[in-house]
């Protein structure tokens, strides 16, 4: 018996999507929202200098906030996209095992991360 | 056969202990916990309201009205933060790698802390500055509106983040 090549193929590339499932989507309104709200501040922040509505005493605190969290965007995007890998490589080493296992009639132990 | 239908019965059981057991170890990122992501909901609700209760400005004159709720508001942003930073991060030899792959590519992470704890922290830091300029000379609205934008953008990082670890 062999492994079905094509058929491997296919569930690796189902479990790859069905893992990604909506992490797509969050990713992307994670952004888009961090995004807005980042240049929406920047935008407030300029303005109220300008009107000196933004006193000398937070002037300072706020423009160096914007590049921290501007910093920290990018960060937890990091860390959102290690859980979507995380996700992936279990979903895809678990269907080649799988299929291993089928063949050889030996339980396998999944290789681990870890 | 016995023999023959126990196996064909224990074969698919072995094969999910297998996997969950091996599912339990292959982590990159840290474990969701509840308890941070309810602190988190409760703390945002409290500092967004004490927000919008000076949101036509202040008068330092009467700060000491206020001062014990940013007092509440700084220690328990201070305590959720050392909580959520308190789990162990996965290590092994793949995490290993990812780092050195980060390294050479010449993204190697500064800040060991997670984006969370950083952005819980930059909330108790942004409370305690505005507590400061209270105390000194008063808030323009749009101060305390620049205050809440900021304090917005790291409650959303954080929330996002914790909320993403429960897979």
């Amino acid at each position: 018996m062999q492994i079905d090549l094509s058929q491997l193929i296919a569930d690796m590339k189902a479990a790859a999507s069905q893992a990604l499932g909506n992490d797509v989507s969050v990713l992307r309104g994670f952004s888009e929202r961090q995004l807005q709200a980042i240049a929406q501040q920047a935008d407030f922040v300029a303005s109220g200098i300008l009107s000196g509505q933004i006193s000398a005493e937070t002037r300072d605190f706020f423009l160096d906030s914007l590049e921290d969290m501007t910093l920290n965007f990018v960060r937890t995007l990091r860390g959102l996209l290690m859980v979507t890998i995380e996700k992936v490589w279990n979903a895809m080493v678990g269907v080649i095992w799988q299929a291993i296992s089928k063949v050889t009639q030996l339980v396998l132990p999944l290789p681990s991360l870890g | 056969m016995p023999t023959a239908w126990l196996t064909r019965c224990l074969h698919p059981l072995l094969l999910a202990a297998s996997l969950l057991l091996s599912a339990c170890a292959t982590q990159l990122a840290p474990a969701y916990e509840p308890a941070v992501v309810s602190g988190l909901e409760r703390n945002s609700i409290a500092t967004l309201t004490l927000l919008a209760s000076l949101a036509g400005g202040t008068q330092a004159a009467d700060f000491s009205q206020r001062e014990a709720a940013y007092a509440q508001r700084i220690g328990e942003l201070d305590a959720l933060a050392l909580q959520a930073g308190a789990r162990p991060e996965p290590s092994g030899p793949l995490q290993a790698k990812l780092k050195d792959w980060l390294q050479a590519k010449g993204m190697s992470e500064p800040d060991a802390r997670l984006p969370s704890v950083h952005a819980l922290q930059r909330v108790s830091a942004t409370l305690a500055k505005l507590r400061d300029t209270d105390r000194k000379q008063g808030l323009s609205a749009v101060e305390v509106q620049a205050f809440r934008g900021q304090v917005l953008i790291y409650l959303d990082q954080a929330l996002s983040y914790e909320y993403f670890l429960a897979r």
